[in-house]
């Protein structure tokens, strides 16, 4: 039985995974690139989070420079904003929040001024400012800043004087300094002229701005700071934030009107804004504020910053081992993945990242608004199917491995003396392959102690040709399994596997349970035994969102005294053991990650429900024992390899048809021996070779004597092909067969050519 | 103008095939993937034709080809 490869490369058909405004929809979930608290809560949009980390680096050059592009008065802004932000700040809701105010205060008299670039061209509207006091001190900065040749109107009589007006809360030091910022500024001033005068002297420029109250106005408009009627830049403001935010307004009014615009053209997005970023505070300590009152040193301004916890959201990232792997948020990998999918011709790059994922839904649980990564990549998995672009290497072991499952090493029986039965036990097909004892013990046990009739079935759900997003596979899958139940009578079916009755569940009117919750039913057998010491309970990724199930097992081991430790991300939170969606054939790096992020919860003995994350717990060494297994004193031992799987199945089919069912299976004879070298075995595993395709060469090499001899090994090689593969065998004969020593496979087919 | 070959592996006279007991010489050969042919000169029997695919480039060159191709 072979797949078919997929299509050539010189096919090209298109299909989306889903609309742009799907795409859309799914990207704005992700709550990862909204501003942090304190900086949405600046109406100047101060870049707070980076400048408080600056701050906290010691980079206080960097620091002033953030706070420099709010204002052209730093020390003037600095000594009297109000700063909503540090209400807003995060660590508010924990204890007291960052000093955002004491910190900017701090850059200020701290940061060294990086020089400016050179002077600009200026521009060629000309703009006069009537009056003084905040608003007009702050319009002529921003002013100054965008190069508008500005000439300040005011009854002062100097630089000093005209920066007195409004500001006697700023210390002495920092009135010096902004005297000297504004005279360092490229403004003309005309002190000691009557504002009044404003009427006769507007008509040399061409916008006109002053001080609220100098004008008569009815038409006063805070958002634009303009007057329709008197043609004049001007607004009501509170405050030293609220000066600044209306000179920053105003500016953009100028620019508006000096582009024979609207000012209401065009403006963007002014002010503070709302944020929906997410900040998981759970592992965050409470902590106090270590400066206020008295102005702080440089260090203890870097302690306070250093309080900061640079809120953002990486909830997903920071337990996915995927996610990790690529470095990546869902949003960016979304989009990607989505344009990658999308084209027709050139290299789908993104086929690897695609088929990396484990399908396992993490992401969709630990995210405040459940971005599912898995259904993105699951639906660019059937997608690539549907266009032909999804390459056969990387699944078709597995699939292999399922076709084997649902085929060879397929068994359905109703327990003898019943036609029909009330159940069918479905141990799934990792249970099989790695633990077949216990699935021997257990199906004698419920054929032992339930009533009606207890049929077995031993295969495969269908989840392989699922997560390889082969749609069709997967159909044909469960119209199998649905004729194979009908002929048992519909059975209740208890499914001793947790992705096995996730999968079940999809197919419509199926009566499901778990041999947990019949268990907790009829109670423990005699065999049950917990393990001497604590351990860790996994919850497979497969009973994510089946709560039942989880409490379940947790009530099995309990019974059966087992002392189990709590651990971070168990339940719906739980990761994938790096089986699920495939990734330990897709990518065995990814894989292996996974495996460790679930271990890295604790030091203990792992106990689990998923034969495949018992295997791959004890792969990596881990002492690992699935439920089922202290529930029927069985142990399952070292993990098999990829030949041992299939020949455990086979074997279990056997021995049960013996035993239970009085069938006697005939073995096949090959006709010849075949001895193994340890290291040939460790590289057959280690490159998906199975025995049978080892044994599928020989025959070959048996019927046609084709072989080579290599001088330099003394080896003969021999090669066939058995699908889509070419197999290659190193071997020696020995008496009445052949001793293997090396195996190699590629997918490419050879010919000789002419010329 | 000579063609392009991908790949050259000369058997160096290391090579016997056992069918035809003669050894291997270099000849023209072709991988092909997905609809996608690259002619190589590999060790390949004079007599019955047998084209031997050696562990090295198998698993180096002719696997980085397959895993480009399959992403294609
Ligand atoms: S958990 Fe991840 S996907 Fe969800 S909002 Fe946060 S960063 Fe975005
Ligand atoms: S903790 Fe830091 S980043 Fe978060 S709101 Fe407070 S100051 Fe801003
Ligand atoms: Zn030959």
């Amino acid at each position: 039985m072979f797949l078919e490869e997929r299509e050539s490369t010189h096919v090209y058909k298109q299909q989306v995974m889903f609309s742009k405004e799907e795409l859309e929809r799914r990207e704005s979930l992700c709550v990862h690139e909204e501003p942090a608290y304190c900086n949405a809560a600046c109406p100047l949009k101060l870049d707070t989070k980076a400048m408080v980390k600056a701050v906290a680096a010691g980079d206080w050059a960097k620091a002033l420079q953030l706070y420099e592009k709010i204002t052209p008065f730093p020390h003037i802004l600095s000594a009297g904003c109000e700063a909503p932000c540090e209400g807003k700040c995060k660590l508010c809701q924990l204890g007291e929040g960052v000093a955002i105010r004491e910190l900017e205060r701090a850059v200020v008299r701290f940061g060294e001024k990086i020089r400016r670039g050179l002077p600009r061209m200026k521009k060629k509207k000309t703009v006069a400012i009537f009056g003084s006091g905040l608003f007009c001190t702050f319009l002529a900065g921003e002013l100054n800043k965008k190069a508008y040749p500005v000439t300040v109107f005011c009854r002062e009589d100097s630089a000093e004087e005209f920066l007195s007006r409004e500001t006697a809360f700023v210390p002495a030091e920092g009135m010096a300094a902004s005297a000297a910022v504004l005279k360092g500024m490229d403004i003309q001033f005309r002190f000691g002229s009557d504002p009044a005068d404003m009427e006769s002297l507007r008509r040399d420029f061409d916008i006109v701005c002053c001080q609220w109250g100098l004008a008569e106005v009815s038409d006063g408009d805070n958002a634009l700071m303009y007057s329709r009627e008197k043609k004049l830049v001007t607004g009501q403001t509170t405050g030293v934030l609220d000066a600044a935010f209306g000179a920053k307004k105003a500016a953009l009014t100028v620019d508006r009107l000096a582009q024979n615009l609207d000012p209401s053209n065009t403006r963007g997005e002014e002010g503070s804004v709302s944020t929906r970023l997410y900040t998981d505070l759970s592992e965050v300590p409470p902590s106090r504020r270590l400066i206020g009152g008295e102005p702080c040193t440089k260090e203890q301004a870097e302690a306070e910053a250093a309080r900061c916890i640079q809120c953002t959201c990486d909830a997903c990232v920071k337990a996915c081992a995927y996610l990790q792997h690529y470095r990546k948020f869902p949003r960016t990998l979304t989009r990607e993945i989505y344009n990658n999918v999308n084209i027709i011709m050139g290299d789908h790059m993104m086929n690897k990242p695609i088929n990396a994922c484990s399908l396992c839904g993490q992401c969709s649980v630990v995210c405040p608004n459940g971005y599912d990564v898995a259904e993105i990549c699951h639906i660019a998995r059937q997608t690539l199917v549907t266009t032909g672009k999804m390459p056969l290497a990387p699944h078709e072991f597995a699939l292999m491995d399922m076709l084997f499952s649902n085929g060879e090493a397929f068994l359905c029986r109703p327990q003898p003396g019943f036609e029909k039965c009330r159940y069918v036990f479905f141990p799934g097909c990792q249970a099989t392959a790695i633990a077949p004892d216990t699935v021997a013990a257990a199906y004698a046990d419920l054929c032992a102690r339930l009533d009606g009739g207890v049929a077995l079935m031993l295969g495969c759900c269908g989840a392989i040709c699922d997560w390889a997003g082969r749609y069709e596979m997967y159909d044909e899958a469960r119209a199998f399994l649905d004729a194979q139940l009908e002929k048992l009578g519909d059975p209740i079916v208890i499914a001793g596997c947790p992705t096995c009755k996730k999968e079940l569940s999809g197919h419509g009117g199926l009566k499901l349970t778990g041999i947990w919750d019949i268990l907790n039913e009829i109670g423990l057998p005699e065999t049950a035994r917990g393990m001497e010491v604590p351990a860790a309970l996994h919850d497979a990724c497969g009973a994510r969102g089946d709560e039942p199930t989880q409490q379940a097992i947790r009530n099995l081991a309990e019974a059966m005294g087992c002392a189990l430790v709590d651990t971070p991300y168990d339940r719906d939170q739980s990761p994938c053991c790096g089986y699920g969606g495939l990734t330990q054939y897709t990518n065995r790096e990814v894989a292996k990650a996974m495996t460790r992020k679930c271990l890295e919860r604790s030091d203990l003995p792992y106990i689990s429900y998923c034969m495949a994350c018992r295997d791959r717990f004890a792969r990596e060494g881990r002492e690992s024992r699935h439920i089922l297994e202290l529930v029927y004193g069985t142990n399952a031992g070292s993990p098999p390899d990829i030949s041992q799987k299939r020949y455990n199945r086979l074997s279990l089919k056997a021995e049960l048809l013996r035993e239970i069912w009085n069938e006697e299976t005939q073995e096949v004879d090959i006709g010849f021996k075949i001895e193994y070298t340890p290291e040939v075995l460790r590289l057959m595993n280690d490159r998906m070779i199975l025995k049978s395709d080892i044994i599928g060469v020989l025959q070959e090499l048996r019927k046609t004597g084709e072989a080579v001899l290599d001088a330099e090994t003394g080896l003969c090689v021999a090669r066939a092909r058995l699908g889509n593969v070419t197999f290659w065998v190193k071997y020696e004969e020995i008496e009445d067969g052949y001793r293997v020593c090396g195996a190699y496979s590629h997918r490419m087919s050879v010919i000789r050519r002419q010329g | 103008m000579a063609e392009k070959n991908y790949y050259t592996v000369d058997p160096l006279g290391k090579l016997m095939c056992m069918k035809c007991r003669v050894p291997l010489e270099k000849g023209k050969a072709k991988f092909l993937y997905l609809d996608n042919g690259f002619p190589v000169e590999l060790p390949v029997c004079p007599r019955c034709g047998f084209v031997y695919v050696p562990e090295e480039l198998a698993l180096g060159k002719v696997q980085a080809v397959e895993r480009a191709l399959e992403d294609k």
